[in-house]
């Protein structure tokens, strides 16, 4: 059975990574790989929308942390979309990560930020990540 | 003897045709023969040993060299060697003569018989015949109800002058050849299209049902007595932990129908996948339906449950409805069905809902299980009711189902019955479960069915529920390595709360790195007590939460 699913789509030089179903042991590793996948190097930034998610914890969290440590590598920002009222946010909530990593509350606040950036360099700077 | 050549058979080289007439007396080996060959063992036969014997018969009784039957192949207009003996080379080759040329082929185009004094001199289209070097022949068509279905001749490799008597025996064995021929070939081309219809059938049904914790699901089919037919079923997971139960029945027989049903029963699997709902799933495939280049019609119900709550949502195209049974009743679903997929344009399908309690089941089956000459269908259905009523398991029932509402001789109709338990839930959960990863979702699907049962709260069930996965999460990932390992879940309640106790039996592993011991942070935060009980033995978590709402 499909526990989850992403949907990826692309926003000038951001994509987004959209996760419904479930995350956990048995699909975390092979999801994280398909994120980092259809993540091209010439991207600036990731966001990953979890807001559809019905299920996540700790596998799904090291995924987060995982996927975040290979973009930094390639000088790429990761943004989670994770509205406060979602199952992943309890899930960060109960594990204690929730101010460890980037959030926006929709999506469309989270291109907003990018749109900005993208403005304001031409070029990337690993360093701002 | 007497040799004919009639004005209205045009002659050809060395053939003569043959008109029987009556002989006053036949001799006595003659009226032997002719019971030889109306010898009614000869009908039990399949259709290779039936002409096997009958030529060896014809060839006895006529003690002529060789004998061949060809069949008419009205495809091609051809005559094609089926089976011969002295002459088997015409077999082997697949000689082929076109009806009207040479001296089979005028035999059947003429219908009548022919004889061939000499061979070497006569206008013969078969080499064969040459090569094995036969002197004489004579030939009969093998007609039945006015239609030719072949020939049938014999040969000697001396010359002879066949007669009347020959004619006669000759006659007898086309008499008897041609009905068993057609029967036979009839019945074989019947049963291999129904052969092949029954591994089609049975390739496209699912290979094996699911059985989550809490849900049971069991199915049948059972094709006609002479062919299948278009029914099928299917049971799936969804996202979220529900489930999709469908039937559907085709409007035909056969391979055609068997195929049909196939790309339905695909195609209401794919869009269901796409989480489109009952109703819309079933417009979903109406389209399909409708985009088809021929004509299709099926009827088709689908319904998803929810485990941890029991509810359905269900809807049906033309389908007759289904039935919910419990240990003490039992009731037909108020589903008014929309019309038939491939019925009319954008037809629209309603949606239902309904809620199967605990220890219910829900019942779909095509009409082959209850439709029956002369009873009205709502009879065969209150019937069907008494029957399942009490069964204690799904297979229980399917099995009542069909020992009780399939006649036991001829089927008439093909028959699918599927169904599906929200079973009983018992105050304690004791679960021994594999070490595998994928057990994880059916683990979160039994613990919200079981917490929802306790009183739980949607936001308590969810803390829980994940912190009881991560517990087992611990248990797969420190389980014996590589050999098949288990575990064990244990819940009970009390008036306090609820306690869980994952036990592996591995050694307790320490965390590794922060990443790893977020499983526990996440087990503390939502639990209000929890101990890890390490052995070396194994590992247990004990975990309790308040429940106090």
């Amino acid at each position: 059975v499909k526990l989850a699913d992403v949907q990826f789509s692309d926003r000038e030089r951001v994509v987004i990574a959209r996760l419904s179903g479930e995350i956990d042991l048995s699909n975390a590793e092979s999801i994280e790989n398909a994120i980092a996948e259809a993540t091209p190097n010439h991207a600036l930034a990731l966001i990953l929308d979890v807001s559809a998610l019905d299920y996540l914890d700790s596998a799904g969290i090291h995924l987060i942390y995982k996927l975040r440590e290979k973009l930094r590598a390639r000088g790429q920002a990761l943004r989670l979309v994770i509205p406060a009222d979602s199952p992943a946010n309890d899930a960060l909530r109960l594990a204690g990560v929730s101010r460890n990593i980037d959030t926006a509350d929709s999506l469309d606040a989270a291109l907003a930020e990018f749109s900005d950036e993208q403005r304001a360099a031409e070029v990337p700077d690993p360093g701002s990540v | 003897v007497t040799l004919e050549n009639p004005h209205h058979h045009a002659p050809r080289a060395g053939q003569t045709v043959l008109t029987p007439v009556a002989t006053a007396l036949a001799p006595a080996h003659q009226v032997e023969a002719f019971a030889r060959l109306s010898d009614p063992a000869l009908s039990e036969l399949g259709l290779e040993e039936f002409l096997d014997e009958l030529l060896l018969r014809v060839r006895e009784a006529l003690t002529v060299d060789t004998v061949a039957i060809l069949l008419h192949d009205p495809g091609s207009h051809e005559l094609v060697a089926r089976a011969a003996k002295g002459i088997e080379e015409e077999v082997e080759r697949g000689v082929r003569i076109p009806v009207g040329q040479g001296f089979a082929g005028r035999i059947a185009a003429e219908r009548v018989a022919v004889f061939v004094a000499d061979v070497d001199h006569a206008d013969i289209l078969n080499p064969i015949l040459r090569e094995k070097g036969i002197q004489s022949l004579l030939g009969v068509p093998l007609v039945v109800e006015g239609a030719l279905i072949g020939v049938l001749h014999v040969g000697s490799l001396v010359p002879r002058d066949f007669g009347q008597r020959d004619l006669a025996v000759l006659q007898v064995a086309a008499a008897r050849a041609a009905p068993g021929i057609e029967r036979a070939r009839l019945f074989s081309e019947l049963e291999r299209e129904h052969r092949v219809a029954m591994v089609l059938q049975r390739s496209l049904l699912p290979k094996r049902l699911i059985d989550v914790i809490g849900v049971t699901t069991a199915a049948r089919y059972l094709p006609a007595s002479d062919e299948v037919g278009g029914d099928w079923y299917d049971v799936f997971e969804l996202a979220r932990g529900r489930l999709g139960v469908a039937i559907g029945d085709v409007v035909g027989h056969g391979v055609r129908a068997a195929a049909l049903m196939g790309q339905l029963r695909t195609a209401l699997h794919a869009y269901a996948m796409e989480d489109y709902g009952p109703a819309r799933t079933l417009e979903l495939v109406d389209r399909f339906v409708q985009a088809m280049p021929d004509y299709a019609m099926a009827t088709a119900a689908y319904a998803v449950l929810e485990p941890d709550t029991g509810e359905v949502q269900i809807a049906s195209a033309g389908h007759l409805p289904p039935v919910v049974v419990s240990r003490d009743g039992g009731r037909v679903v108020d589903v008014t069905p929309s019309a038939p997929l491939g019925a009319f344009s954008y037809g629209r399908v309603r949606e239902h809902q309904l809620t199967l309690a605990p220890g219910e089941t829900l019942v779909f089956y095509t009409d082959g299980l209850v439709e029956r000459p002369g009873t009205p269908l709502n009879e065969s259905i209150e019937e069907l009711l008494a029957v399942l009523k009490g069964a204690t398991s799904v297979d229980e029932l399917c099995r009542r189902a069909v020992d009780t509402m399939v006649p036991a001789e001829r089927l008439r109709d093909d028959v699918a019955i599927v169904a599906i338990q929200n079973a009983e839930i018992d105050d304690v959960l004791d679960l021994r479960l594999p070490a595998d990863p994928k057990i994880l979702a059916e683990i979160r699907l039994a613990l919200r069915r079981w917490l929802r049962h306790q009183g739980a709260s949607d936001s308590q069930t969810m803390e829980i529920t994940l912190a009881v996965s991560e517990a087992c999460t611990n248990a797969i990932e420190h389980a014996y390595s590589p050999a098949p390992a288990e575990f064990t879940l244990h819940a009970s309640a009390d008036a306090g709360g609820v306690t869980f106790i994952v036990a592996d039996v591995g050694r307790w592993r320490v965390p590794r790195g922060t990443d790893r011991g977020r499983g526990l942070t996440i087990i503390r935060a939502a639990m209000d007590d929890v101990h890890v009980n390490s052995s070396e033995t194994g590992t247990e978590i004990v975990m309790h939460r308040k429940l106090t709402s």
